[in-house]
C-alpha cells in the first residue's frame, strides 16, 4: 500500500493537526525512549498508541504536555511549536486534559472539589462557579451521588471516573489518556470505556495509550503501533488489527491472544 | 579572636581515655539496652496477661522521664533507697539501660508486628510449632526491619553517654569539661569534642542505612 | 533511713515556677524552630545548590551531637559571636533551637517528599505552576504526616529542656537539685523531680499515641 491510499483511508485527514510530532527524540542518559517518532493527530480524532511496554507510548505523551522535554525533533499544537519554558507550557497545559493510569486524584479533596480546582485555581473561577461546572461533569461521567466523597471511598473506576472529569473541567481541546485502565479491576475497565467512547462521539481530539485492544479496534479513527522508541506501523485500525503491514506488529498482537 | 589548639595536644591522653569510656559505654549500654528490650517485647507480646499493663506502664514512663533524670536518680537516690553503692560508670549504664531498654522494646515490638499474619500462617500451616515460627520465620524478617530504628537508638546511646557527665562519669564531655575549666581554653576544647561526637555519630547513622539498604530485600514478605 | 517528704510540700513554689520555666522553654523553643525549621526544609529542597548543601551540612551537624554538649558551647561561644552576654535562659533556649530546627526541618523534607510524584504531574497537567501545586496539593498532604512526627519531637524536646540545667537556667531539673542540694534531701527530691516531670510527660506521651494513630496515613 501506498502512503496515499494510506492517507485516503485516514477518515478525518481533512481536519485541521492538532498535534504534530515530527522527529521527536528523547533520551533517558544513554537509554533511547524514543527515537525519531513522527505522527499526526487530527482534530476529533482518537489516535490510540499500542505496542509492549517500554516502547515510548507513555513517555510521547508525556512529552506532549511538556511534563517531560524532548532531545531532538519538535512537537506542535495547535500549529505552534511548544514552548520550552514553564510559563508558555502552562498555558498550553490548560488546553489539553491528561488522564493517568494512577488516577492521581487529590485525596485531601472531594471528588467535586478535585473536579473543581482546575478551574479554581488556574482559571481563577469563581467557587461556586466552578462548583456548578463540577457537579455538571460529574453527572457526565455518572457520579453526580458520589460528589462528596473522597477518593479512598470510591472504587478505581469511579476514581478514574472522577479524574476524566477534573480533566475535562478545563475544557480542553485534547485528551490525553496514559493506560487509563491497566490499574483496574476487569469489573471496572468497562465503566470507564464507556465514558471515554462517549467523549469520542462527541467529537472530542483523544490521544490514547492502551492495552485494551477491542477498544483500540471500535474506537480509534487512527492507530500508531511502537517499538522500541519508534512508530513501527501506522493506520486505520482496520488495517493494524485485521491485516498488519509489518511482521513486528503481527507479532505483537498475536503475543497478545489476538486473533486475526 | 585568637585560637590555641595546642590544648588539645597538651591533654591528648586524658582526651583520649574520655573517648574510650565514651565508646565503651555506648557499646555495652547499647548491648544491654537491645537485649533488656528484646525481652521487655517477649514479655509485653507472648507473657502473661497481668504483665501487659506493667511493661506498658514502664515503657510510656521512660517516654516522659528525661534520660538526665533517670542518670542523676540512679546514681544518687538509689543508694539511698536500696542501700548499695555503685561506681559512676555502673549507675550510669544501668540508668541508660533502663532507659533505652523500653524504646528498644518498642522497636522490636514493631518490627515483630509489622511482619504479615500470613507469614505465621503459612508457618503453621508447615506443622511448625509457634515457638519454631516465631524463631524461624518472623524474628529473621522482624529483625531486618528493625535495623534502620535500632540504628538511630545507638546514635541515640552514643549521644546520652554524654550526659553521664554530671555524674562524673570520665567519658569525652566530662574530661572535655575538665580540661576547658583547668585551661581557660573552653571554645578550642569544645569544638574538639564537637568534632569527635560527630565523627563518631555521622559514621554510625549512614553505616546502619547502607547495610541496611543491602539486607533490606530479606525482610520484605 | 528517714525520710522527709514535706520537703517538697516547702518549696512547691520554687518548683511550680520551675516548672513554668520548663513549659516557657519547650514552647519558645518551638515557637523559633517551627518557622525555621520549615524555612530550612525549603531551602534544602528548593535553593541552589550550594545553599541546599549548606542547609544539608547544618541539619547532619546538629543531628550528630550530643545536646548537652551543644548547650555547653553555647554558653561559652554565644557570648563571644554575639558580642552580648546573653542569659542562661536564654542560651539553653539558643542551644535548644538551634537543635530542634534540624529535626524539624528533616520532618518537613521527608514529609514533602513522602508526596508521590503523580500528585505534582496531576496538578500541572491542569495547568497549575509548581508553587500553586505545591501550595494546594502538596503541603496540605504533606501536613499529615508531619504532624505526628512534630508532636513526638516535642515530646523529646520537653525532656531535653532538663539539660539546659547544666549552664543554671532555673528550670525545673536545676531547681529541684538546687534543694537537694540545700535540704540534703536527695532521695525526696529527685523522687520527686521524676515524679513531676513523669506528670508532665506521661499525659503528653499519650496524647502523642493518640494523635499518631488519628492521623495514620495507609498507601
Amino acid at each position: 500500500m501506498t502512503d496515499d491510499n494510506r492517507v485516503m483511508q485516514r477518515a478525518k485527514a481533512d481536519r485541521p493537526k492538532v498535534i504534530r510530532y515530527r522527529g521527536v527524540v528523547k533520551r533517558y542518559g544513554e537509554l533511547k525512549a524514543l527515537d525519531g517518532v513522527s505522527l499526526d493527530v487530527h482534530a476529533g480524532e482518537v489516535v490510540c498508541l499500542i505496542g509492549p511496554s517500554g516502547s515510548g507510548k507513555s513517555t510521547l505523551l508525556r512529552c506532549t504536555n511538556g511534563l517531560e522535554t524532548i532531545e531532538a525533533g519538535q512537537i506542535e499544537f495547535e500549529g505552534a511549536v511548544l514552548p520550552p519554558d514553564e510559563r508558555g507550557l502552562r498555558v498550553i497545559r490548560q488546553r489539553m486534559g491528561m488522564v493517568f493510569q494512577s488516577f492521581e486524584l487529590f485525596p485531601h479533596l472531594t471528588a467535586q472539589e478535585n473536579v473543581a480546582e482546575g478551574p479554581r485555581t488556574v482559571l481563577k473561577m469563581k467557587a461556586a462557579d466552578a462548583q456548578q461546572r463540577a457537579d455538571a461533569l460529574l453527572a457526565k461521567v455518572g457520579l453526580e451521588d458520589k460528589a462528596s466523597s473522597y477518593p479512598s471511598e470510591l472504587s478505581g473506576g469511579q476514581q478514574q471516573r472522577v479524574a476524566i472529569a477534573r480533566a475535562l473541567a478545563m475544557n480542553p481541546d485534547v485528551m490525553l489518556f496514559d493506560e487509563p485502565t491497566s490499574a483496574l479491576d476487569p469489573e471496572t475497565i468497562g465503566e470507564v470505556l464507556t465514558v471515554m467512547k462517549r467523549l469520542a462521539d462527541e467529537g472530542m481530539t483523544m490521544v490514547v495509550v492502551t492495552h485494551e485492544m477491542s477498544f483500540a479496534r471500535r474506537v480509534s479513527d487512527w492507530v500508531a503501533v511502537f517499538d522500541v522508541g519508534c512508530v513501527i506501523e501506522q493506520g486505520p485500525p482496520r488495517q493494524i488489527f485485521d491485516a498488519p503491514l509489518t511482521e513486528r506488529t503481527r507479532d505483537f498482537l498475536s503475543h497478545l491472544g489476538w486473533a486475526d | 579572636m585568637e585560637f590555641d589548639f595546642s590544648v588539645i595536644g597538651d591533654h591528648a591522653r586524658f582526651l583520649a581515655y574520655g573517648i574510650a569510656i565514651t565508646i565503651a559505654l555506648s557499646v555495652v549500654s547499647g548491648l544491654t539496652s537491645i537485649v533488656s528490650g528484646f525481652g521487655v517485647a517477649m514479655l509485653r507480646l507472648y507473657g502473661p496477661r497481668w504483665l501487659k499493663p506493667v511493661v506498658v506502664l514502664y515503657i510510656d514512663s521512660m517516654r516522659a522521664i528525661p534520660v538526665l533524670v533517670v542518670i542523676v536518680w540512679t546514681f544518687f537516690a538509689l543508694p539511698i533507697a536500696a542501700g548499695l553503692t555503685m561506681p559512676p560508670f555502673a549507675a550510669a549504664l544501668l540508668a541508660l539501660t533502663i532507659h533505652l531498654a523500653a524504646y528498644a522494646a518498642e522497636i522490636v515490638r514493631a518490627g515483630i508486628e509489622s511482619v504479615r499474619p500470613g507469614q505465621t500462617r503459612a508457618a503453621l500451616t508447615l506443622g511448625m510449632s509457634r515457638r519454631q515460627a516465631l524463631r524461624r520465620i518472623i524474628l529473621p524478617q522482624a529483625i531486618v526491619r528493625m535495623l534502620p530504628a535500632f540504628g538511630s537508638l545507638l546514635s541515640i546511646t552514643i549521644k546520652d553517654t554524654a550526659i553521664a557527665s554530671v555524674i562524673a562519669v570520665p567519658e569525652l564531655m566530662r574530661q572535655s569539661e575538665t580540661v576547658a575549666g583547668q585551661s581557660f581554653q573552653p571554645i578550642e576544647v569544645y569544638t574538639f569534642a564537637m568534632l569527635v561526637y560527630f565523627l563518631l555519630l555521622f559514621p554510625v547513622t549512614r553505616g546502619v542505612d547502607r547495610f541496611y539498604r543491602s539486607v533490606a530485600h530479606l525482610g520484605r514478605s | 533511713m528517714t525520710l522527709d517528704w514535706s520537703v517538697v510540700w516547702t518549696h512547691r513554689d520554687a518548683l511550680v515556677d520551675a516548672t513554668g520555666a520548663t513549659i516557657l522553654l519547650a514552647a519558645a523553643t518551638m515557637a523559633i524552630a517551627l518557622p525555621c525549621g520549615a524555612c530550612l526544609a525549603a531551602l534544602r529542597l528548593y535553593a541552589w545548590s550550594p545553599i541546599r548543601t549548606i542547609a544539608a551540612c547544618y541539619v547532619e551537624f546538629f543531628r550528630n551531637l550530643p545536646l548537652i554538649l551543644v548547650v555547653y558551647w553555647a554558653f561559652y561561644v554565644l557570648p563571644i559571636l554575639t558580642g552580648l552576654g546573653l542569659s542562661p535562659f536564654l542560651t539553653g533556649l539558643a542551644a535548644l533551637a538551634l537543635n530542634v530546627t534540624a529535626y524539624n526541618a528533616e520532618t518537613f523534607r521527608a514529609g514533602i517528599n513522602s508526596i508521590r510524584r503523580g500528585q505534582v504531574e496531576a496538578a500541572m497537567a491542569l495547568g497549575m505552576s509548581r508553587p500553586q501545586a505545591l501550595r494546594r496539593i502538596v503541603i496540605p498532604q504533606a501536613l499529615r504526616r508531619i504532624l505526628p512526627v512534630l508532636t513526638s519531637t516535642w515530646v523529646s524536646l520537653f525532656k531535653d529542656t532538663s539539660l539546659v540545667s547544666v549552664i543554671a537556667v532555673t528550670e525545673l531539673a536545676y531547681v529541684a537539685m538546687q534543694v537537694r542540694a540545700q535540704t540534703f534531701r536527695v532521695l525526696e527530691m529527685l523522687s520527686a523531680m521524676a515524679v513531676i516531670y513523669w506528670l508532665l510527660g506521661y499525659p503528653q506521651a499519650k496524647l502523642v499515641d493518640w494523635i499518631q494513630r488519628r492521623y495514620a496515613v495507609s498507601e
